[in-house]
């Protein structure tokens, strides 16, 4: 195309608003993507966690609030047997006053007299993530031979746990879609006020034999590099505020947030970018070509 | 996509034509003529008789409500936008109020037809200073339309219409704005680019140009369309205008 035809944008509004409106909506995007990302990848690691763990609780009180003390150990000890030798089971270990203290933490803190109170004991299991117990067999023998023992398999935890990581994915493409819709109708918008305001220009090039395709395709070019400016300048606001938020959130967090972002993840956080510019060239050339109708 | 060879003896041909703006009163009616291949015309009326509608149908800037236009041989009605892109392209028009880019200068409101086009830049120089220096403007090149007389835009918007020697030329009172001298020197430049093949319609209700140079009209008046041939033979005509040229110079 002949740069010295680049007569078309001496004057109109895309200058100026196209690409802090492409800058903003990258920057929302990417920062939502990433966010709604970390959140789904922190839910699947606690979802692959919760999956790969049982827990059995042995009472320590009987039914009256005596305490059951020598029979709880024993329970213990022939639950420990029976995980030990079932198939799919990789280990088992009862967690200590000083565990148990800190898995209540949240609930009771860092205070609390836990001997005071008529808690479980707790055998945490771990399973064998590729052949898996069958829990209806173990939850019978758990029966036969520890009666009173409860088999938790986290099946309703997990169930949820799939629920909000799939309803979290939905969010964000929901809010990618939304966002992407916002910046074409915001370019239709700005591009049909810059045709208005060009349209002598336009008519009088029309009729000097320009071709549809030349003048759509000069100002699809157009706001494809002034878009390209702004997406370019969203995300390179946006990449710096999440790096920054992971490395606080990994500082000051155990478990929850560890799982940020995959090396890939971050790579497709440029996907946006340049999704909005090519948006910006087709919408554009969609509504000049459409606008260019009106001229004979 | 390349516009059909033009079987047709016409360059234009126009058959029961009207035409109306909305729903208001018919400015042409049922026009009916021909325009032959490297002929020149004069389009005489007067003021509003619908000279500049008739030359917007010419250069498919409009279509009529009634009738058939067709150019090149096509039937405009039939024709693809981007075979009326190209049609376009060998029609130069002169407008009555020169339509010049504002924020353009006069070298590259020249330009502009042969850069559509795709014109080398270096040849794209060489032919617009020349012709820029024939209408007598060499010094006014860089210069905005602002900044110059309308005598000066009016020769503009000629060397725009002419710089890339199209098979037809409309020009919309090409002479209004400059003194007798030069409306002369335009006519010949017409004249020129009329000897080297180009097809003329020059709009004009000027009766001492048309009384001077004794082409056909295409005379308009309430609408209707009669075509009035030369005083003498065009062929005669044009050569004693060449000869008095020559002597002239």
């Amino acid at each position: 195309m002949n740069k010295k035809s680049d007569f078309l944008f001496d004057k109109g509004s895309s200058h100026f608003f196209l690409p802090w409106i492409c800058a903003l909506m990258v920057f929302v995007a990417t920062l939502a993507t990433a966010g709604g990302i970390s959140t789904y990848n922190s839910l699947k690691l606690w979802q692959q966690s919760v999956a790969e763990s049982l827990t059995v609780q042995i009472p320590t009180y009987d039914e009256d609030g005596n305490p059951r003390n020598e029979l709880a150990y024993k329970d213990i000890e022939n639950a420990l047997m029976l995980l030990r030798t079932t198939p799919g089971v990789s280990g088992a270990i009862v967690l200590n006053d000083e565990q148990m203290q800190e898995l209540m933490v949240p609930w009771l803190g860092a205070d609390a007299n836990l001997a005071e109170l008529p808690l479980p004991k707790l055998i945490d299991v771990n399973v064998d993530a590729a052949h898996p117990p069958l829990l209806e067999q173990l939850k019978a023998d758990l029966a036969e031979k520890v009666p009173g023992a409860v088999l938790d398999s986290h099946r309703i935890w997990l169930g949820d746990l799939v629920k909000l990581a799939n309803a979290m994915l939905s969010l964000v493409i929901f809010i990618l879609i939304l966002l992407f819709a916002t910046v074409a109708a915001a370019i239709v918008y700005i591009t049909n006020a810059t045709l208005s305001i060009q349209e002598y220009e336009l008519s009088l090039v029309h009729m000097l034999g320009a071709q549809d395709l030349y003048i759509t395709t000069h100002y699809a070019w157009h706001n494809l590099k002034k878009a390209l400016m702004g997406s370019l300048i969203g995300s390179l606001i946006a990449l710096p505020i999440i790096l920054g938020i992971a490395l606080f959130l990994r500082s000051i967090s155990t478990q929850i947030f560890q799982s940020g972002l995959q090396p890939l993840q971050w790579v497709s956080l440029l996907l946006i970018p340049m999704a909005t510019t090519i948006l910006a060239f087709i919408t554009t050339f969609y509504t000049v070509w459409r606008f260019l109708k009106r001229f004979v | 996509m390349s516009i059909k060879e033009n079987l047709s003896p016409y360059l234009a041909e126009f058959n029961g034509v009207s035409l109306r703006y909305n729903k208001g009163p018919e400015i042409l009616k049922d026009i009916n003529f021909q325009l032959k291949p490297r002929m020149f015309y004069f389009m005489t009326g007067e003021s509003g008789a619908g000279k500049t509608s008739l030359l917007s149908l010419l250069y498919l800037h409009l279509e009529p409500t009634k009738g058939r236009v067709r150019l090149f041989g096509q039937a405009i009605d039939m024709m693809s936008r981007s075979t009326k892109a190209q049609i376009r392209r060998q029609i130069g028009v002169v407008f009555q109020d020169y339509r010049l880019f504002h924020h353009l200068n006069a070298f590259d409101n020249v330009a502009l037809p042969l850069r559509l086009a795709g014109e080398k830049e270096s040849d794209i120089r060489k032919h617009v200073s020349e012709l820029l220096a024939w209408v007598g403007l060499e010094k006014q090149m860089k210069s905005f339309p602002e900044e110059l007389s309308g005598g000066e835009q009016q020769r503009i918007a000629i060397a725009r219409a002419v710089i890339h020697k199209p098979t037809l030329l409309l020009a919309d009172e090409p002479t209004g704005n400059v003194d007798d001298a030069m409306a002369k020197r335009l006519m010949y430049l017409f004249l020129e680019l009329n000897k080297l093949g180009t097809t003329v319609v020059v709009a004009t209700h000027n009766a001492g140009l048309v009384k001077n140079f004794h082409f056909p009209q295409l005379h308009l008046a309430g609408g209707h369309l009669k075509e009035i041939p030369a005083a003498e033979s065009y062929t005669e005509m044009a050569s004693k205008i060449f000869k008095r040229e020559e002597d002239h110079e």
